[in-house]
């Protein structure tokens, strides 16, 4: 299995406790206000609620050492967006896997037959109608009709196929943005089919609450799909399912005879070869919130197997050298430059950005499950967007849109929450 | 034993139910604490129940209902070390991390007022907007603010120019153990937060003396802190890739330079000269080990251990950075410098010349954010021996017992080689107070190793005692409540003082005195 909470013991039990996981890497911090970087610890405020915190009680459990699986403990495990922040500033000074260690402590507490009932009607949903949404399989397609976009589940092939995601999928409110990116991509000359129907969950909700069995079996699933349709890229305008493909899916060991790239990726490209030519003003200052799965949590993760060995008497050197996942490798520039390239629009950055950007709080299964901590989040993230006065937060990911929207919502605030690709149609 | 529920609610009806847990899995993760401890990772003694207090009223309310079922408390603010643990069965913990706010930056009279959370790079960014720059501990600016001035030690390498934070304390708020509020300094007389030594009563000696009570004499809710002048930019911009920010663009009228010295007395002399001419705003005696491991790690930095090319560098070498307020006073400063090196022998080391050395050597220099890797990134455990502040002349005598003492630890193999010399030497306020401060690196999951690190931590003491070189700063777990009581009488007694304030200020011993001092013998 990819997720043995075993393999994480040597992270878990060298974690210097010293906090540095609760804050942004320490040259970052701009301000006291937007100070934290873990919406968890943040919200919640006992250490248990941090990076730290949850290594510690993995390592608890992996020595056998917390005998009761309270409702708080799994509180404590779930109560987080697995967003990666604590992870990127631990990797500042160490080189210690915080969020896998995360990833398989709930692993193994659904090993035990321990989650929250929320989440498995989440997975039910997913093995009954293969989406985390609730919704009936036959509807997965409804979103792309009238587009003329070749559905291979019909049989046949095509060069690039794109993979909608559950979310875009299922909400009426969001769907548009999909039809958006097939109208683009075809606008372009793009040789683009995608699955109907028979589309699929990318897994990556299942593999982040531990239910890696389900994942496997929808990545594997996938794969073999995209590869019998002669893809040779697979695009997808969900930042989760990105996320997943590019750090988790190579890790399956199956061949993959495609590339993953994320929309705003393939977009830029487009633009940059003239194929796509931005020529409407937009008249708006904008920021833009980078969404920890097309960020830092999109670099292939390499899981270290090796041995430990003992130079300079107490030295621990790690043969072979580790590969350190800091975040810095996640897709950061496609989404601004096309941004930068919109007449008119002023791009702003907000004071956390890239690989330590502030969660928009959906992540994870928590925006199914405990909406008021992603609302909460959510929050925070607007009013840092408002601190940088800008009208509008732009982002690339359907659960980040979908989260600010109900936030900006529930507080009666104005600012204006757009995808890039409804950018890049409105500049058209 | 755990809480009995009357007690629990009495507690819950202060902070609220969100802000209390006896929950084991809570407990647990509090539980862990690596630094300091004897063996491991977990602390042998959980609390009853974690608090989390977000104000001075909802402390004042702890402490009373502690007094009044004899139940005894323990504060800590970020909570690196197992110190902050409360070490007798059925304690309570008050995590301070919701008293977080900096309340005030006075630019005119260049202090802030803060509460037990802000740690110190929060301080600074905001300071800096206003053109000031706060004092910053050796272990990071990952740290209380206020834990460091009022309650634990609080030395780090600006100390040069910006003193240490028990120096830079101005008025307190205290609540003693018995739920009392106390006002310290000119807060005391309602004069405001500018000072610490009056009008009003000055405590200073009594609240935390040379090295603080550790969380053994009450908590306190805020205190204000000097800041200093910064000639640099409102916000200090980054570049490159983590780990290896840097600034964007480098800062006028600043240089740091690491300069070796062909003896440790050659350097000393330095030291003296350095302090003498008033120059300066960093200092730090960095060891080719220290070093090594802030630039690099894994096999890179097992290759260059073994070239031998660091400890040729560095050997007796220190790190010492101008920042001046013009040009003139930059070029003045830096012929000092040149002064002091020609007459002392002392050269500078062509490592630290280099753009990236440069560059990353000034981030390091003002954010003081990189400490784990040099201490805890290569075998896990890491302590810490001798540190007692005194004169130049004591501090590199500290260098010398302490480098000479782990020679037979590292033969054993029981500690990471480091070279023996591995070893942090700050000077205070131009060099009129320094110390050093000898590390050591082990791993605490090997027994044989944890037990060798054991050893050297008590021989160290041992011979802190025997040669007159002072207290030792971290030995809560190796000598616990008994410290005071060994150094005391080789210190004019003043355990006795330390046990009569105990008993005066914490009547019922409510405040966990493990890491300060039993009010008994």
């Amino acid at each position: 299995m990819l997720l043995e909470l075993n393999d994480y013991v040597g992270d878990m039990k060298r974690c210097a406790r010293c906090s540095i996981c609760k804050w942004p890497p320490l040259a970052q911090m701009k301000s006291w206000r937007f100070s934290q970087n873990c919406p968890s610890i943040a919200r919640y405020n006992f250490h248990s609620y941090s990076g730290g915190g949850r290594m510690a009680l993995g390592l608890a459990l992996a020595e056998g050492i917390l005998d009761d699986v309270t409702d708080e403990l799994l509180n404590i495990v779930y109560r987080c967006t697995a967003c990666g922040a604590c992870d990127s500033s631990c990797k500042y000074n160490s080189e210690l896997e915080v969020l896998w260690s995360i990833y398989s402590t709930r692993a193994h507490l659904v090993s035990m037959g321990n989650f929250l009932p929320e989440h498995l009607m989440i997975i039910e949903s997913l093995r009954k109608e293969d989406n985390t949404m609730a919704q009936p399989k036959a509807d997965r397609a409804k979103w792309a009709e009238g587009l003329n976009i070749r559905d291979l589940s019909q049989g046949g092939q095509a060069e690039v196929i794109y993979h909608a995601g559950c979310l875009y999928c299922y909400d009426p409110d969001l769907s548009s943005i999909a039809r958006d990116a097939v109208t683009l991509l075809k606008q372009a000359g793009i040789d683009l089919g995608f699955m109907g129907s028979n589309e699929t969950c990318c897994g990556s909700m299942a593999f982040q609450l531990g239910f890696q069995g389900d994942f496997i079996k929808f990545a594997e699933s996938n794969i073999d799909d995209w590869n019998a349709a002669g893809a040779k890229r697979v695009v997808t305008s969900c930042a989760c399912g990105f996320g997943i493909m590019k750090a988790v899916y190579p890790l399956l060991g199956k061949e993959m005879k495609f590339e993953v790239l994320h929309i705003t990726q393939i977009l830029d490209e487009l633009i940059r070869e003239g194929k796509l030519q931005l020529s409407k003003s937009i008249p708006a200052r904008v920021t833009y919130h980078d969404p920890c799965n097309l960020g830092r949590n999109s670099e292939q993760y390499v899981p270290w197997r090796g041995v430990e060995k003992k130079l300079l008497g107490q030295f621990i050197l790690r043969e072979p050298e580790k590969v350190v996942h800091r975040g810095w490798e996640g897709v950061y520039e496609p989404p601004r430059d096309i941004i930068r390239r919109i007449p008119g629009i002023e791009l702003v950055e907000m004071e956390r950005i890239r690989e330590y950007s502030w969660c928009c709080g959906a992540g994870s299964g928590v925006k199914l499950s405990m909406d008021d901590f992603a609302l909460w989040t959510a929050s925070e993230r607007i009013k840092e967007a408002e601190s940088v006065a800008a009208e509008a937060i732009v982002t690339a990911c359907p659960w980040c849109e979908r989260n600010f929207k109900d936030a900006i919502a529930q507080s009666g605030n104005h600012l204006m929450v757009y995808d890039v690709v409804e950018l890049v149609k409105q500049a058209l | 034993m755990s809480l009995a529920t009357k007690v629990y609610k009495s507690f819950e009806s202060v902070v609220g139910p969100e802000n209390i847990s006896g929950d084991p899995a809570v407990l647990r993760s509090y539980m862990y604490q690596p630094f300091g401890n004897n063996k491991g990772v977990w602390a042998d003694i959980s609390p009853e129940a974690v608090l989390m207090p977000a104000s001075t009223e909802e402390v004042v309310a702890i402490a009373k209902i502690c007094n009044r079922h004899h139940i005894v408390f323990k504060a800590m603010s970020t909570g690196w070390g197992i110190h902050n643990l409360p070490g007798v069965e059925g304690a309570v913990l008050l995590d301070l991390r919701r008293m977080n706010r900096i309340l005030e930056i006075d630019e005119k009279n260049m202090f802030a007022v803060v509460e037990p959370h802000v740690i110190c790079m929060q301080l600074q960014v905001e300071a800096m907007k206003k053109g000031l720059n706060c004092h910053i501990i050796g272990a990071g600016s990952n740290t209380s603010v206020l834990a460091s001035a009022t309650s634990v030690v609080g030395y780090g390498p600006d100390g040069l120019s910006m003193g240490y934070s028990g120096r830079n304390l101005l008025g307190v708020e205290w609540v003693l153990p018995t739920g009392e509020v106390l006002k310290l300094g000119s807060l005391g007389a309602d004069a405001g937060w500018f000072c610490g030594d009056g009008p009003g009563p000055s405590m200073r000696g009594i609240m935390r003396g040379w090295e603080g009570a550790w969380g053994g004499l009450g908590v306190f809710t805020k205190c204000a802190v000097k800041l200093f002048h910064w000639n640099g930019p409102s916000e200090l911009e980054m570049k490159n890739a983590p780990p290896n920010y840097v600034l964007k663009e480098p800062i006028k009228f600043f240089r740091a330079s690491l300069f070796s010295f062909p003896s440790l007395d050659q350097l000393a002399e330095a030291a003296y000269k350095l302090g003498e001419s008033e120059i300066g705003y960093f200092i730090c005696r960095l060891t080719p080990a220290f070093v090594g491991l802030q630039m690099t790690s894994g096999k890179n930095y097992v290759d260059l251990w073994q070239s031998g090319m660091m400890q040729q560098m560095l050997k007796y070498a220190f790190l010492f950075v101008i920042f001046a307020n013009s040009e003139r006073e930059f070029d003045y400063q830096q012929k000092v410098l040149a002064q002091v090196l020609e007459e002392t022998g002392g050269q500078v080391s062509p490592i630290s010349e280099t753009k990236e050395m440069q560059e990353q050597t000034a981030i390091t220099v003002l954010k003081v954010d990189a400490v784990v890797r040099s201490c805890f990134r290569s075998a896990g455990g890491f302590n810490t021996s001798f540190g007692a502040m005194d004169t130049v002349d004591l501090a590199i005598n500290q260098i010398k017992a302490g480098a000479g003492l782990k020679e037979k630890y590292i033969k054993r193999g029981v500690i990471m080689d480091d070279g023996g010399d591995n070893s942090a030497t700050l000077l205070f306020e131009q060099g009129h107070l320094a110390y050093t401060e000898v590390l050591i690196m082990y791993d605490h999951h090997d027994g044989e190793s944890a037990q060798g690190a054991l050893e050297y931590l008590a021989e160290s003491n041992e011979t802190c005692l025997k040669q007159g070189l002072g207290s030792p700063i971290f030995q809560i777990s190796q000598v616990g409540t008994g410290k005071h009581g060994v150094f005391g009488p080789a210190c004019f007694n003043y355990d006795t003082w330390l046990r009569e304030i105990k008993k005066q200020l914490d009547p019922n011993n409510t405040c966990d005195p493990t890491a300060y001092i039993s009010p008994d013998e």
